[in-house]
């Protein structure tokens, strides 16, 4: 199968939204976070102890167990963060490195104690897969956006659903109000560290689930350095995105695709040596990071 | 001017201790949910980071880098630059020092060295030129390029090391070829890995703190407070950016060439091993002060080696140490804010 054939494509975009799920995920629990005035740094250490959290519950209850396994550590990293930042009032760019290092360092901890090295790696099933009646017989599209992981779907939910809370509900308009106008939003009522104790708890709940996207929604297993840096890819798409929600998924398929084409390309184009389809996702965020850098429009009191 | 009284002194110690004892409790449960005895885990630590000339040596090897690499990002992070790149910088110095040595046809040490010290700081120069720039001229936030460039870097280098820079002899894992002998950092300790790369050390911090009193120090110091006026007394917002963000890529680049050239004396994959990032830790938990530095870059190499001594005496993994870097970290960051608010 090469790039000509029309198959070959249909691979490519169906896993750039099977790939793009972890990001996008991650990116949205960014979002909130930073729509709320304040910034998560240690989401990459989150996401590993999400990805980590969901095989351990997963492996002893089944998937459903895996999800809210990983939501709920990425939670309380989330209040951990924002317990030393809103609370004891710490610098949020170093309490954020901190956390991304025990994030890692504790996950590969408790990784080791499982599963001491040498021994078999374990396998949890993947969430499953769904087939959308009729739609996934639709040609070329169909399976590209109907046959997809359980992940995936929920991709799509959180997309619509944090559109909609961002621009039609008084949730979301405090949320703005806290992140743009902290002094004015306090002077109508409005509690702002509560606002950006939830949001930060909230957002680190999503940056769990990020996690468990790769583990239970493409690999199966856990490994050390699984992330693969898609943290800090995530950090990038909000801003790539303008701190949109629509923005943020874009900002996601873009770097999704380039990891997918490469994954696909990487056995009908031999001559192209495999590291490059690796660099590029990264080399096409940063093009984009400085493509949009211009636009000031970061929430005003982050 | 009343902060130094006993009463305030108590406080400070009382909040020392807590933060210490906060750490020393949540490291003793990670050690005991091992299965091993906290109290044995702990004398495993100090005798893998201390107990013999060897070990000592070792922790000194791994100290030596990340002060080089801390010492390096202190004038960036007091500008207010927030470069997390030193360990891309370190790759690119580590493997443009090695095809600088592999490509001189010379056999003198003196020009070896000299070539794999000016390919070290070149490339790591190099790699910090573009996020410098980014940062300096179109507002591109250099947290972020600098982490998306450590993964291009350390993609980059597997690619350099199955292709350009791969050994002669057909190898499990990317690697290059051994170093000539010649190009090799001189052993300052005989019998351990301690090289002569740790002058640089001596070196950096008696500069750092020469230059900290110059007037360029104190306009960088001026920048970070009132950015106006240090544009009036010739910095400018680009200069004081795209110079922090070299000075920092020439010495991770620099500390990369020690780590092939000083110490694993071949080109792996692995040569960062998380000493860029450490370096930034070390840097941050110094107090953005070059002895602080050098101190805090001492504290983390002892844990590190420490650590692999516990694995191996114990059932405790070695990941205990980053667990701990991270630890300390927070509490120093939480702790820090809390004698600022009561000063």
């Amino acid at each position: 199968m090469t790039w000509t054939d029309i198959v070959f494509w249909q691979i490519v975009l169906g896993g750039m939204l099977r790939l793009a799920a972890p990001i996008f995920l991650a990116a949205l629990g960014e979002m909130i976070t930073e729509r709320a005035g304040t910034l998560n740094l240690g989401i990459d250490g989150i996401m590993t102890a999400g990805a980590f959290a969901a095989v351990v519950f997963a492996h002893m209850a089944g998937w459903q167990a895996g999800l809210l396994g990983a939501a709920a550590v990425g939670a309380c990293y989330g209040a951990l963060l924002a317990v030393s930042v809103i609370r004891l009032g710490a610098n949020q760019i170093v309490i954020g490195i901190a956390i991304s290092l025990i994030g890692a360092g504790l996950t590969s901890y408790l990784f080791q104690l499982w599963q001491p090295s040498g021994q078999m790696a374990i396998f949890v099933p993947l969430t499953p897969t769904w087939k959308v009646p009729f739609l996934s017989d639709i040609p070329f599209v169909g399976p590209i956006l109907f046959r997809q992981n359980l992940m995936t779907y929920a991709t799509f939910v959180a997309l619509v659903v944090g559109i909609f809370v961002l621009a039609k509900t008084r949730i979301g308009i405090v949320l703005k109000a806290v992140g743009d106008d902290p002094a004015g939003a306090e002077m109508r009522g409005v509690d702002t560290a509560l606002v950006r104790y939830v949001a930060l708890t909230l957002g680190g709940a999503l940056m769990g689930l990020a996690g468990a996207a790769i583990t239970l929604g493409v690999l199966g297993a856990f490994n050390d350095g699984l992330t693969n840096g898609r943290g800090y890819v995530a950090l990038a798409v909000v801003i790539i995105g303008r701190w949109s929600v629509p923005g943020a998924f874009a900002g996601a398929l873009l770097f999704s695709f380039f990891e997918s084409l490469g994954l696909r390309a990487q056995s009908g184009m031999s001559f192209v040596p495999t590291e490059l389809f690796s660099i590029l996702p990264y080399a096409m965020t940063l093009l984009a990071l400085a493509l949009t850098a211009r636009a000031k429009i970061a929430p005003r009191s982050l | 001017m009343t902060g130094r009284t006993t009463d305030g002194v108590a406080t400070e110690l009382a909040r020392i201790l807590l933060g210490a004892a906060v750490l020393a409790a949540v490291v003793a449960a990670l050690v005991w949910l091992a299965g091993a005895n906290p109290l044995a885990a702990l004398r495993a630590l100090v005798h893998g980071a201390f107990g013999e000339r060897y070990l000592l040596a070792e922790t000194l090897v791994t100290a030596v880098p990340l002060a080089i690499v801390g010492l390096g990002v202190m004038p960036a992070l007091r500008t207010g630059v927030f470069t997390i790149g030193s360990q891309g910088q370190l790759i690119a110095g580590a493997a443009l020092s090695t095809a600088f040595v592999f490509s001189v046809p010379a056999d003198e040490p003196v020009v070896l060295l000299t070539v794999g010290f000016m390919g070290g700081v070149l490339g790591g120069m190099l790699y910090a030129l573009l996020p410098g720039l980014l940062r300096a001229y179109v507002q591109v936030n250099e947290i972020l390029s600098t982490l998306l460039l450590n993964y291009i870097a350390g993609f980059a280098l597997i690619w350099l090391l199955k292709g350009p820079l791969a050994a002669a002899a057909q190898t499990a894992t990317p690697r290059s070829a051994p170093l000539p002998e010649t190009s090799l950092v001189p052993s300052l300790l005989e019998g351990t890995r301690l090289h002569w790369g740790a002058a640089f050390v001596v070196l950096l911090a008696a500069g750092l703190m020469v230059w900290m009193r110059t007037r360029s120090g104190l306009l960088y110091r001026v920048f970070a407070s009132n950015e106006g006026l240090a544009a009036r007394l010739g910095l400018s917002r680009p200069r004081a950016v795209v110079t922090s963000f070299l000075f920092a890529g020439a010495t991770a680049g620099l500390a990369g060439w020690l780590q092939v050239a000083g110490v694993a004396h071949t080109l792996y994959p692995s040569v960062d091993g998380g000493l860029g990032f450490g370096g930034i830790l070390v840097a941050v938990l110094g107090g953005l002060r070059p002895l602080g530095i050098v101190l805090a870059s001492l504290m983390f190499a002892a844990l590190t080696t420490g650590a692999q001594g516990m694995q191996m005496g114990t059932s405790v993994p070695a990941a205990i140490a980053v667990v701990t870097q991270g630890l300390v970290l927070l509490i120093v960051a939480i702790g820090l804010q809390r004698k600022k608010r009561t000063a």
